[in-house]
């Protein structure tokens, strides 16, 4: 049952892709991509990783759409057409793209296989030993905040330089504008 | 779109909601311990409580709801609590993010369990600081690109009504 439902969503992504690059209103397309968000925040669901799904629903759906919608509003609205030439030499290396894409993935082990490499290492440990050691039943949480602590670390300054590097950018402009 | 009026319905809903929101995103960001989310998502909907408001109500009714250098502050509170709580296990003579050396309450599960409630609060803040941030800057060049002055409240709206900037001015 759940095949079918992965299907059906997989369906609809790659509708909803292909009707974003085709509308023209360039508002349409964010909307379109906010759509492809929640789509595959749901797919995220199903495969069990609800952590990502919420990330990827909440910011991928709603915030990353206004940001977007609001610097749309900012240049013009209608997307301007590009040559026919690009379009013909993307075709074959998106498709040689697609079936190497195709051709790795199938040595990949399967979902949720317990002798995947991916966990012979410390993970089952840290599955075990989260209530223990942290008093926390959500593994996700612990591996994020504890045991790799330093990476989330490294996101949170991240999140913080972008932010520092669009402000840098757009006060320029700003100023360049009030100051002509 | 910046703090213009769409209608006194989207007007009171979203208001209604919009303490919600901010509740959920706190909820999410301290429940990380036990179900699905943490401070990453809490922060990304504490911050769209506050892009609601700063769409729908004028600029200055918003900026006195959240003041636009708070987003920096948030940003840089967020990110040093989470470096500091780094820094101070460090020199209390454990490893970098080695939270039972930090002086918290019971046994060292316990103190793990709230180093992580800390440090996911430190990113709460951050998150939502950063991504206010980018909003209202980006709300800066839409208002100073339609040529109106930011600080005026209702400056962006080429199409609103007399009637309703004149309900929304009170």
């Amino acid at each position: 049952m759940s095949w079918a439902f992965d299907l059906i969503l997989l369906a609809l992504l790659v509708a909803s892709a292909v009707v974003a690059l085709r509308v023209r209103q360039l508002v349409a397309t964010v909307a379109v991509l906010a759509v492809y968000s929640l789509l595959s925040a749901l797919l995220f669901a199903n495969m069990g990783a609800v952590d990502v799904a919420y990330v990827e629903a909440v910011l991928g759906s709603a915030l990353s759409g206004v940001l977007m919608l609001v610097a749309v509003l900012i240049t013009d609205n209608v997307r301007t057409s590009r040559s026919s030439r690009a379009q013909w030499f993307a075709i074959p290396v998106v498709t040689a793209v697609v079936v190497l894409l195709m051709i790795g993935t199938s040595g990949l082990p399967d979902r949720g296989d317990p002798n995947a490499p991916a966990m012979e290492g410390v993970a089952a440990d840290y599955v075990e030993r989260s209530l223990a050691d942290t008093d926390t039943p959500n593994p996700v949480t612990s591996i994020l905040a504890d045991y790799r602590g330093t990476d989330t670390m490294g996101e949170t300054a991240v999140v913080f330089t972008a932010a520092l590097a669009v402000g840098l950018i757009l006060r320029r402009g700003l100023r360049q504008a009030t100051t002509p | 779109m910046i703090g213009t009026n769409p209608s006194s319905n989207v007007r009171t809903v979203s208001v209604l909601v919009v303490p919600f929101v901010l509740m959920f995103g706190i909820y999410v960001a301290a429940h990380g311990h036990y179900g699905p989310g943490g401070g990453f998502a809490g922060g990304v909907i504490a911050a769209v409580a506050v892009v609601v408001v700063r769409m729908i109500v004028p600029r200055t009714l918003s900026e006195r709801f959240f003041p636009p250098s708070l987003a920096l502050w948030l940003m840089i509170i967020g990110v040093g609590l989470y470096v500091g709580i780094a820094l101070a296990s460090l020199f209390l003579g454990g490893n970098l993010l080695d939270y039972d050396e930090l002086p918290l309450p019971g046994d060292p599960a316990q103190q793990r369990y709230y180093g992580i409630l800390l440090v996911e609060f430190g990113v709460l803040l951050g998150v939502c600081g950063a991504m206010v941030y980018i909003f209202d800057l980006l709300a800066d060049v839409l208002s100073s690109s339609t040529g109106d002055v930011p600080q005026q409240p209702l400056s962006t709206s080429g199409d609103s009504s007399p009637a309703s900037d004149a309900e929304a001015s009170r």
